[in-house]
């Protein structure tokens, strides 16, 4: 070659050689730039199923990475070598028989030894009979609903059953079994940190199990689309140690107590006028005709005003730090973060205090008394009730005045 | 290697076949005279025929598998043991095998071009034909009067579908046949009249398969 | 057309001559059989595969275009959390259409399209098997698709998401008509797919030139055979799908009532036994035109032939046993999992086998980076990538993580968009010349391309981030709380994404710019540009509409190449010299013409019977007056197309005015 054509020909390739490097050097900061502490993050396992997970995956992720590199290179290397330089026509080879096969066989081994423990990891997250606690996991437009049956869970006695919704409270380093299902359409049961996910369908029940390490809180979401809000159907498992769940048990069994402050008495009255046809809170009566309770409890029946037939049990929503699929929060920002950023160690007590007054979020709660599908997009107007079958789908809009969200938000204060 | 000859203009042989000397390098060509082989050996309808009955294996077998899984599910309405006449289904069962025989006897008159013979086993074949729709549509009729219509249950959604699909495949072939019949006794078949007839008893021959599937399948293996 | 007859001293009509229009004598007035070559009518009553494969090409992309603009949408509504551009019910119609456009409406008919025009060519043939009803599944496709789009504005389109899970789809829970236009409109498209289907098999098994074998096929047409199978035996399945739905939606069919012991998986058992075969039949296409561009820009054949023919088959095979990998967070059990996890991963073996294939094809060869080439070369790059991500979700346990999140978003855009678009634009300008007679703009086809392979690369690289740490998909906002910390958290890698798919559009606009470019000022194409290995380049360009003037017999794989070149001993040892040049190869088909040719003559029933099905649709939502209409125009085509013969009788020609009575036809 010439001296031009020489140094034009090393300009070139020089230019091939910063092309890839800059290549390299933006995979790198790619594959390096996660977010940090990405609460759903499935490479942070915090509990036994996920971590058998992330045990099997972390591998077969490498020797994707490898074996993507690999063709990469080979694919730069012929890129630049075999470009029309001017040579001749190249020899017309068809193939090559033996290197085919044995490329076939390479993948065909590096998949069997992927596929072994795949099946062994599938059977052991299938595993049942080492559960230790039973809660059941009902999935409905647009929330989560949990059911402890009667049972000896980890080791802590459940006399009766507790209804509660949002947050799945469970004793830590317990073999916990889900049993999924749904009042309505398919919805999918997703913590990342503690487990993979499964869909809940009406109809069936499907098992789940469900792990954490130690205290603390792992967010999931609604992994199936579901509708409106699929983007707004969120939970978060919470994780007790077995003293805390003991307590914690013991106050979701805790009979309610009669309202004492006098915006709450008023509110208790609104409620029941109100919200009691759908909402369940134990421990509020009848009313009498000169105005006293009398001692027949009210029975919520979300089933003819709702067509998934449920609305969250309110009984002890004091004692959950969010609501509303548990989108928004009961906290305030600043006593949300020290919950979140608790270690183990200090985490159940500063969870069992619940919701105080000091730490009580009111604006959000607030609006959505006021005016639910506005801030969730539901199926819940008059209009759209009427396409339903006559029942709602969501909660709808009960136009009630200031004063009368003020006497409610004081009463659901206290249901603790 | 020997050069190219471009100057050549070859002549066809008798089969119009240029055969020059070296095979390589020329374009040999064919004149077919307007009327193409198949490289298959079977006509293109012919093999167009059999695809599309492939296809309808593949239909059918997603209605049989929806029956299947469904056919017990009819909580407090009458279920397959209630409803079903072995008997009758029986003989119109027997009605449409015959009709694939009358068929058969349809093409090889087609075949034997004795345009008569054809259409009397067309007609036969449409009446009897007819005559199995007609005893469905009495079946059918019962059953409603005996309390399943179409959105009853799983198992009469299911099995409704599954037999209505089959009876509109009957009866379009009822009506391909009679048609059959009305453009061949016109002389107005365009095409080979004997393939089309052959064609027409392929698709006719395959819903009696079906049927005789279905029949098993539904009627005579208890659920 | 009806019959060309050539006299025998008469030279070859020049290239692109238009022949002469010549009136049917049998007078039905306005409804006598069209026979016109020129303006709109020649189009819409075209039997011809090539104007046929034409059309569906252009209204493909039409509807890439429009699915490009929902994606841009979508990704405009997540360029930040909790961000309002679109409502929760518009942005759920908007992913549904995006995904049921893109996949129905624009890869599988320009792939048709591409097929259609091309598999006759390099076979060898002159026309399809049956050429009326190629034109009754183009104007099916085209009808259904703009059916399916009008529910835009008649209450609200489908907002299920694309495979409308039940028992979501029930009216119950969409009160809307956009589920019922999605089934009825994907039952449209469905005909038109079968009817593909079934034209293109009997096409390719019955009508090749002689001497040209199965495995002296172009790979181009063995995948486009793969995916016909695919076709008849997965179209079946949906359209059973799609009935029972239609029922339950209609008439209140019990199928997925829950209450009355209905199971829900049975809508997901049988939409995925089609939906599987589904991604082959949407990736083949592209693996075939990728296994004819690399050889003709790397000046060698495709390395190892027969491996990649037996590992397209193997994967139209394999592909029906892997569909519940769809299913693993369902509720299937650990033994169905377990078995259809093992088979996944199995089906990535005959994959991988075609990478190494391309890669070996290019190793040893003499690279031309035109843009055709370059897209080729992309697809490797970019289906390895997303064929990496799908081997780790083969393995269910971490499926269960990467389900429903952007994860899979990125893996299937990868090896759908960075593997069956970047064929497909692969093959627009590898064959625009053969088309068009003019060649794309290089210049402005290699902005296409890198502004498409950055914008691509930004748009679903960063997917597979959002997913590994927990974004779900379908979800019209991301909350703040949950997009982690750091500057590269979750809300970075959106804005990044979205960003990037702003480039990417206009990726695509280079394309139309070059287009349009090249229609107002491109320079006319020489007949063989590439230098190019397949039968379809031995014509003029466009192709006569007869293809070729004399059907050449095939000797061997690659013919168009063998009678270029052949290998000659010299002193340095064999060395392949071109001996013939395309325009002499061409001179000499003509010069050997055929006397006789019979083309199938053009027709108003196809146009007609595809007319009467959207209007069947219509009435099944609104008013059973219009399905009875609707049946009546069926039934009346159907029985027009029935007695008309494929071929016009000469007696609906009169002669050329001024010319001898004899059959001296120059042609119709």
């Amino acid at each position: 070659m010439s001296g031009v054509e020489e140094t034009v020909s090393t300009v070139r390739s020089v230019k091939k050689r910063a092309a890839v490097a800059v290549a390299a050097v933006a995979a790198a900061v790619f594959f390096s730039g996660c977010a940090q502490n990405a609460p759903q993050d499935t490479f942070r396992p915090d509990g036994e199923n996920a971590r058998k997970i992330n045990h099997l995956q972390i591998p077969v992720f490498i020797a994707a990475g490898v074996v993507g590199v690999i063709v990469f290179s080979v694919i730069i290397y012929v890129v630049v070598k075999y470009r029309d330089r001017g040579q001749e026509m190249p020899k017309q080879t068809h193939g090559n028989p033996t290197l085919e096969i044995g490329l076939t066989i390479l993948p065909a081994v590096i998949l069997i030894a992927v596929g072994i423990p795949t099946i062994s990891t599938v059977f052991s997250l299938a595993k049942s009979s080492d559960t230790q606690c039973v809660i059941n996991v009902t999935g409905q437009q647009w929330w989560w609903e949990y059911e402890y049956p009667v049972q000896k869970c980890g080791g802590v006695d459940i006399a009766e059953p507790i209804v509660t919704s949002g947050e799945l409270v469970m004793p830590v380093k317990t073999h916990v079994m889900l049993r999924l299902t749904s009042n309505d359409v398919i919805h999918s049961y997703w913590i990342p940190k503690l487990n993979g996910k499964r869909d809940a369908v009406p109809g069936r029940i499907h098992p789940l199990r469900m792990e954490a390490d130690h205290p603390g809180i792992y967010q999931g979401q609604c992994t199936e689309f579901c509708g409106l809000s699929h983007a707004r159907m969120r939970m978060d498992a919470v994780g007790l140690n077995s003293d805390d769940f003991s307590t914690w048990v013991a106050t979701q069994l805790k009979p309610a107590e009669k309202p004492t402050d006098a915006l709450a008495l008023q509110g208790e009255d609104t409620f029941r006028a109100q919200c009691s046809r759908c909402h369940q809170v134990n421990g509020l009566m009848e009313e009498n005709p000169d105005g006293t309770n009398s001692d027949k409890p009210v029975i919520a029946f979300p089933d003819l005003y709702v067509v998934a037939g449920n609305a969250p049990n309110l009984t002890k929503l004091m004692t959950r730090t969010t609501f509303a699929g548990a989108t928004w929060d009961l906290l305030t920002d600043e006593c949300r973060k020290k919950l979140h950023d608790a270690s183990p160690d200090e985490f159940g007590k500063l969870y069992l205090q619940g919701v105080t007054p000091q730490c009580f979020n009111e604006a959000d709660l607030r609006e959505w008394i006021r005016n639910a599908p506005a801030k969730k997009p539901m199926f819940s107007s008059e209009a759209q009730k009427d396409e339903s079958g006559g029942k709602y789908r969501g909660m709808p809009n009960l136009n009630l005045t200031d004063d009368q969200i003020d006497q409610i938000v004081a009463y659901l204060l206290e249901r603790k | 290697m020997s050069e190219a000859t471009l100057t050549e203009t070859p002549t066809p042989d008798d089969d119009g076949v240029v055969e020059t000397a070296d095979h390589g390098t020329h374009i040999e060509y064919t004149d077919d005279h307007g009327h193409p082989e198949t490289t298959t050996g079977l006509s293109n309808n012919k093999l167009g025929m059999w695809l599309f009955l492939g296809s309808e294996c593949l239909l059918f077998g997603g209605l049989i598998s929806t029956y299947m899984l469904y056919r017990g599910r009819h909580t407090g309405t009458p279920g397959p043991a209630q409803l079903w006449d072995i008997p009758l289904t029986s003989v119109s069962s027997f009605v449409l095998l015959m009709s694939s025989l009358t068929m058969v006897l349809a093409v090889s008159a087609a075949q034997q071009r004795d345009d008569r013979q054809t259409i009397v086993w067309l007609s036969v074949t449409a009446l009897l034909g007819s005559t199995f729709v007609g005893a469905q549509v009495y079946e059918f009729t019962s059953f409603y009067h005996e309390g399943v219509g179409f959105t009853t249950s799983l198992f009469s959604s299911s099995f409704f579908t599954l037999t209505g699909f089959h009876g509109i495949h009957v009866t379009v072939g009822i009506i391909l046949l009679m048609s059959l019949v009305g453009i061949i006794s016109r002389s107005e078949v365009p095409g080979d009249k004997a393939e089309v007839v052959e064609l027409i008893g392929l698709y006719w021959h395959f819903v009696d398969i079906v049927w005789i599937v279905i029949f098993t399948l539904v009627y005579l293996i208890p659920a | 057309m009806a019959i060309i007859e050539q006299p025998s001293a008469v030279p070859a009509l020049p290239t692109g001559d238009v022949p002469q229009f010549v009136t049917p004598a049998s007078s039905y007035g306005v409804f006598r059989r069209p026979v016109t070559t020129t303006g709109w009518r020649s189009w819409i009553f075209t039997v011809d595969h090539k104007k046929l494969g034409l059309m569906y090409a252009v209204s493909a992309t039409f509807f890439f275009l429009v699915g490009g603009i929902e994606a841009l949408l979508i990704r405009t509504q997540l360029l930040s959390p909790d961000n309002t551009v679109l409502s929760a019910s518009v942005y759920n119609q908007m992913f549904t259409m995006h995904a049921t456009t893109m996949i129905f409406l624009f890869v599988m008919p320009v792939t048709t399209g591409l097929a259609n025009y091309f598999v006759p060519l390099q076979i060898g043939a002159r026309d399809v098997a049956f050429p009326r009803m190629n034109a009754f599944g183009f104007w099916c496709f085209l009808f259904g698709g703009i059916f399916l789009n009008t529910s835009w504005l008649l209450g609200g389109a489908a907002d299920d998401s694309w495979f409308i899970y039940q028992p979501n789809a029930n009216a119950l829970f969409s009160p809307t008509h956009g589920v019922d236009f999605w089934s009825l409109g994907l039952q449209i498209t469905g005909i038109a797919s079968l009817t593909s289907a079934l034209n293109l098999i009997v096409t390719v098994l019955n009508m090749r030139a002689p001497g040209m074998t199965l495995m002296k096929m172009p790979i181009f047409t063995w995948m486009v055979l793969v995916v016909q199978f695919l076709l008849v035996f997965a179209i079946p399945v949906i359209t059973v799908a799609l009935f029972l739905l239609m029922f339950q939606r209609v008439f209140g069919a019990q199928f997925f009532n829950v209450d009355a012991g209905a199971d829900p998986l049975l809508w997901q058992h049988l939409f995925w036994i089609f939906g599987h075969p589904e991604v082959y039949i949407l990736i083949l296409p592209s693996f075939g035109i990728v296994s004819e561009v690399l050889p003709v820009f790397s000046r060698k054949p495709l390395f190892g032939y027969k491996f990649v023919v037996f590992s397209g088959a193997a994967i139209g095979f394999i592909g029906w046993g892997v569909w519940a990998h769809h299913m693993f967070a369902s509720g299937l059990g650990p033994v169905s999992v377990a078995v259809f996890s093992v088979s996944t991963m199995l089906i990535a073996i005959p994959t991988g086998v075609k990478i190494v294939n391309w890669t070996l094809t290019m190793w040893g060869g003499k690279l031309w980076f035109s843009t055709a080439m370059l897209f080729a070369i992309g697809l490797i790059v970019e289906f390895t990538i997303g064929g990496l991500s799908g081997v780790t979700h083969a393995v269910s346990p971490s499926d269960t993580q990467q389900t429903d999140t952007y994860y899979i978003v990125a893996h299937f855009h990868y090896v759908l968009f960075g593997g069956a678009v970047f064929g497909i634009f692969a093959g627009f300008y590898y064959w625009w010349p053969k088309v068009f007679g003019k060649m794309l703009s290089e210049t402005l086809g290699k902005w296409n391309f890198w502004l498409m392979v950055i914008g691509m690369n930004l748009t679903f690289g960063p997917m597979h981030i959002l997913g590994l740490q927990g974004q779900p998909r379908r979800m019209v906002v991301y909350p703040e709380k949950l997009t982690g910390e750091g500057f590269f958290n979750l809300h970075f890698w959106n804005s990044v994404a979205s960003i990037g798919s702003y480039i990417l559009a206009i990726g695509v606009f280079m394309f139309l710019v070059n287009v349009w470019h090249t229609t107002r000022k491109g320079a006319p194409s020489p007949l063989d540009p590439w230098d190019a290995r397949s039968l379809e380049w031995l014509t003029t360009n466009p192709p006569k509409e007869h293809n070729f003037d004399t059907i050449p017999h095939v000797h061997a794989l690659d013919e168009y190449f063998h009678l270029k070149y052949e290998e000659v001993d010299t002193d340095a040892g064999p060395r392949l010299v071109k001996v013939r040049t395309a325009e002499e190869l061409q001179a000499e088909q003509e010069a050997n013409a055929d006397k006789h040719i019979h083309m199938p003559s053009p027709s108003y029933w196809p146009i007609v019977l595809a007319i009467a099905l959207p209007i069947m649709a219509y009435g099944i939502i609104y008013s059973i007056v219009l399905t009875v209409i609707g049946g009546a125009i069926l039934l009346l085509a159907a029985y027009g197309w029935a007695l008309e013969p494929s071929t016009a009788p000469e007696s609906d020609y009169d002669p050329p005015e001024g010319g001898s009575p004899t059959k001296e036809l120059a042609s119709v």
